[in-house]
């Protein structure tokens, strides 16, 4: 089919919107709910508004499907008019203070107030400064309800900042089923909130703050932790870095997704002062050793399959909290950032001869839900909290750019090499079904004693939500499931319970596309952008020397001097965990 | 000519003989020997249009659901009836409420539902009492439930009490409502004929809509489109109120004029004693204002230039305040507002806060060019009707007296 905006023909399916016939051509039209993750649009924002030769009055292009012979106007006098009127109506119910903002500069709202030469009050605003946690209650019975969540330990809300687009109750409830969102009050006190606005009960993938247009809700800021401890002589900080963050750390400073950044990375933390940069992907190695020592275990003692992975702490407190009876099911083995943070604190402190107490170790993660990991009571092998401050690499970049520090003008940094030598199969825990794949690799040499003549398993790689694949090692048939996003969790444990599907191992995400989605991954996030950021995961697995987890050199001695064999005592000690079931307790 | 109220004073609404006696439910016993489509064209040859607002062509709507073959289907009596002014579907029910359970019957079998819904205002405690009393004795008489009048057709009917927003007479924020979602209107298409509630084809009708069947089949197609004009047949309940004579419901063959009603001794009687017309207006607080010099239009469903709503006629004199009454509007819409667009969220937000500023003489210049604009975006940019209709009134009020708001 071919349709006519601004006077030139596009071609298009039938079916497809006018607002992704211009997107896909690269015709601005501005946006504040409709977003690539959530289709199709609601069409709350009104500001999309589009003529057309078919209908009299202004269309919503992002719900108005096209039809033969259509033609489209996208900057007609009126839509102009109805765009700025709206804006103005959602300005002066905004807390417009730009300037200490979290996400200033990468607001969508700020972005089109400038766009549309939005200055000063039109209306008079209707949001106080207002914020504190024990000003909730009064908060509450404020008559904007404006409410400022503080209590869940990863994402923060500050309503006043709040335009309504609900996008957040969509991507928690479409995606991650969790539904922790939902619309309160009616009218002009309609507030996006929590059921009887409880603080925020769920399972912390950050999804919401990602899709967020405005600062309403954000990671838990953990800047000032971070600096506080750079400040301390008495402190040594020690840094790790996610296998994912680095193929989208430069995007928060204008590079396109996908790109490496590693080396700009770990020089922009030593350049923060961080004392050590070690490489998370040594945990991911681990975790993945112990992993395939597990899931061996578990086929050969025909123990309680499938395994489940437990990476993702999202995934983690989902089933902890939604089918505890699959807590079983959950591998034992610790996260790549804790079993790393036990490392720190006790083989790499004792080696090092430093006091555990005055190391601060920090973790920069893709996640929101690392900070609730990393605060978990289990997460104590050194006695202590191992992990002390996890922060995004949006608060990382935030800290970044406060500190007047350029990352690409700086000449490229390297790991420390005590715990900090990276393997292909470490990199690609970055993405779903990488944690499937460098566990096969790790498991296919164990089970057969011999090399892999092929390390690229496939199979696994993709986006479907949940695939699927049978994996034959010598006479061992395993069955594979790798899935990311809730709802599709949701409905791999629905089959399994019902016996529509069996498993033998069975990799969980809950963002989508994995840690390379996570809900505290750069904005603005889009199936094309992290399609970009996965190419250059599998580019760079395919350009390392070391494939494979178990070859990792640096693991391998930490075996021999300290930890011994994979399952081990030792291992068993510092590197697993137990999990609760949560079921009704919030 | 009576169709709707006929028969009220011979009838208790709590005893279902006395109904059945003036020839009740014998539409419905005529219905279940035809063809369930030989009843949808016997409406739609009808004329009959939607009592509720829009004016539908009932008879079409129930054909698109009629035709398709789903293994559920919905009818919905809407009687949410929230608008200002507007009591019609409560007194019917009040009065005769086999009226509507009879009519949701013949609509239920003709589009093929098995369940059928009174949706009523939560405010309407008593008629949703009395209807429960009329239910439970229709199913009695086994015209209700399985096996309808020893045939073998079922069909079930459930009053559903809505909490009472003025958006859930909305239809598709009042099958969100049933469902147990929030009151909000939907993304059409699909419309509800197609896929309603729990996304099956579901008929709304009014209850006055509904009320108008059992006449229709018993009299036939050919003597209800003779009813008042040609392209808006039958009868409508009006109700008089504000500053005329007699006020309270006058059912009317549609394509009476405005000034029939209120200056005929047999309606309103004209103007209470000492007061002096300005302007009445039609349909409600979403309805437009009509100038003395614009009476003569007639009053029908379709194309007009003053929609009539649900059927309410304000009288308004010269002593009113305008700016009362623009208060009155704006504080209806903004507190009836859904919130989930935003120039309506904001938009009746603001024009009520400008209303209030109004009244107490403290408006600034600013404020004067904001009305248009606000006027402006809920006319042409919101999610549903209900930010179109909250400018309607204020529209007209601006044109047609601006010195009485502004000032000179």
């Amino acid at each position: 089919m071919q349709i006519k905006i601004n006077n030139k023909p596009y071609n298009c399916e039938s079916g497809e919107t006018i607002f992704s016939i211009c997107k896909r051509n690269g015709i601005r039209l501005p946006t504040l709910c409709a977003h690539p993750d959530l289709l199709p649009s609601e069409g709350v924002c009104r500001m999309c508004l589009v003529e057309t030769n078919q209908s009299k009055g202004l269309v919503p292009s992002c719900v108005q499907k096209v039809s033969e012979g259509l033609e489209v106007r996208t900057e007609t006098e009126n839509v102009n008019k109805a765009r700025k009127i709206n804006l103005e109506l959602l300005w002066a119910d905004h807390a417009g203070k730009c300037a200490a903002c979290l996400r200033n500069g990468r607001c969508e709202l700020q972005k089109l107030a400038k766009e549309y030469d939005i200055d000063g009050f039109k209306f008079v605003p209707r949001r106080k400064e207002l914020k504190s946690e024990n000003e909730l209650d009064l908060l509450k019975d404020n008559w904007s309800h404006v409410v400022a969540d503080e209590k869940n330990p990863c994402i923060a809300r500050d309503s006043q900042y709040c335009i309504e687009c609900r996008r957040c109750v969509r991507i928690c409830r479409e995606m991650q089923t969790v539904e922790a969102y939902g619309t309160n009050y009616r009218s002009s006190n309609t507030n996006v909130g929590t059921p009887y606005e409880i603080p925020l009960d769920c399972i912390f993938c950050g999804q919401c703050s990602a899709v967020c247009p405005t600062a309403a809700i954000t990671e838990k800021d953990e800047i000032e932790k971070f600096e506080k401890a750079l400040a301390d002589p008495q402190k040594m900080v020690i840094v790790q870095t996610a296998p994912s963050v680095r193929f989208t750390f430069l995007e928060e400073f204008g590079m396109p997704p996908g790109t490496f950044g590693e080396k700009k990375l770990v020089a922009a933390l030593k350049a923060l002062g961080a004392n050590k940069v070690f490489d998370t992907i040594l945990g991911a190695d681990l975790t993945i050793v112990e992993e395939a020592a597990e899931l061996i275990k578990r086929v050969k003692n025909k123990g309680v399959l499938p395994m489940f992975t437990s990476c993702c702490p999202s995934w983690v407190v989902y089933v902890e909290k939604y089918y505890p009876e699959f807590i079983p099911n959950l591998s034992s083995c610790k996260s790549p950032q804790q079993m790393m943070g036990a490392l720190i604190k006790t083989h790499y402190a004792k080696k090092e001869k430093f006091d555990p107490k005055n190391i601060v170790s920090v973790s920069i993660m893709p996640c929101t839900s690392k900070k609730y990991e990393a605060a978990r009571s289990e997460m104590k092998a050194s006695g202590r909290q191992d992990v002390d401050i996890v922060l995004t690499i949006r608060e990382l970049a935030r800290l970044i750019r406060k500190k007047k520090i350029d990352p690409i003008k700086l000449e490229d940094g390297k790991f420390d090499p005590a715990l900090g030598i990276s393997t292909g199969a470490g990199m690609l825990f970055g993405s779903s079904g990488g944690v499937m794949e460098a566990a096969l690799r790790t498991a296919a040499e164990k089970i057969t004693g011999e090399e892999l003549g092929r390390v690229d398993f496939e199979v696994v790689r993709g986006e479907e939500g949940i695939r699927c694949a049978e994996i034959e090692i010598n006479d061992l048939k395993l069955r594979v499931a790798v899935v990311h996003e809730i709802r599709n969790a949701k409905k791999m444990l629905e089959d399994l319970k019902s016996g529509k599907a069996q498993y033998d191992f069975v990799e969980v995400m809950a963002c989508p596309n994995g840690c390379i989605g996570g809900g505290g991954q750069p904005v603005p996030t889009s199936p094309e952008i992290r399609s970009a950021r996965i190419k250059g995961v599998i580019v760079r697995d395919k350009g390392m020397s070391i494939r494979k987890s178990h070859e990792n050199p640096v693991l391998k001695k930490i075996y021999k001097e300290f930890l011994g064999k994979p399952g081990g005592d030792k291992a068993e000690e510092l590197l697993h965990t137990k999990y609760t079931n949560r079921k009704n307790i919030s | 000519m009576e169709i709707v109220t006929k028969n009220w004073e011979k009838i208790n609404p709590l005893d279902i003989n006395t109904y059945i006696r003036s020839g009740g439910y014998e539409a419905l016993r005529k219905v279940i020997r035809e063809t369930p489509l030989k009843v949808v064209s016997e409406i739609k040859r009808s004329g009959l249009r939607g009592r509720s607002g829009a004016g539908f062509p009932t008879g079409e709507k129930w054909e698109i659901s009629a035709k398709i073959v789903a293994d559920q289907k919905f009818i919905i009596c809407n009687l949410d009836e929230s608008e200002p002014g507007v009591y019609k579907d409560r007194i019917i029910a009040e009065k005769n409420p086999h009226q509507i359970i009879e009519g949701l019957l013949i609509g239920a079998y003709a589009i093929g539902a098995k369940r059928a819904f009174i949706y009523i205002n939560g405010h309407y405690k008593k008629p949703a009492e009395i209807l429960k009393i009329a239910l439970e004795q229709a199913r009695e008489k086994e015209f209700v439930g399985r096996g309808i009048m020893g045939s073998s057709i079922d069909v079930e009917i459930e009053i559903f009490s809505g909490a009472g927003a003025y958006i859930c007479g909305e239809e598709n924020a009042l099958i969100n409502s049933i469902e147990g979602k929030r009151g909000e209107p939907r993304l059409k298409p699909p419309h509800p004929p197609v896929s309603g509630l729990f996304g099956k084809p579901t008929i709304v009708n009014n209850a006055e809509t509904l009320a108008n069947v059992p006449y229709i089949i018993k009299r036939g197609a050919d003597v209800y489109s003779k009813i008042g004009p040609s392209l808006s047949p039958g009868t409508k309940l009006f109700l008089l109120e504000g500053a005329v004579k007699n006020k309270g419901i006058f059912e009317v063959p549609l394509g009476t004029t405005a000034e029939d009603l209120i200056f005929n001794s047999l309606y309103g009687g004209g103007m209470e004693d000492g007061k002096e017309f300005w302007f009445a207006q039609i349909g409600g607080a979403s309805g437009r204002l009509m100038p003395r010099g614009k009476l003569d239009q007639l009053l029908i469903y379709g194309p007009s230039e003053y929609p009539i709503g649900a059927g309410s006629i304000l009288v308004v004199d010269k002593m009113a305040d305008i700016k009362d009454l623009l208060f009155s509007w704006a504080d209806f819409f903004h507190r009836e507002s859904c919130g989930k667009c935003v120039p309506c969220r904001e938009g009746t937000y603001r024009l009520w806060e400008i209303a209030k500023w109004l009244k107490n003489n403290d408006l600034k210049e600013r404020d004067r060019e904001n009305i248009e604009d606000i006027l402006w975006t809920l006319s042409n940019t919101t999610f549903c009707p209900l930010g179109n209709f909250a400018a309607v009134a204020w529209s007209d009020a601006i044109s047609m007296f601006s010195e009485e708001i502004f000032g000179k």
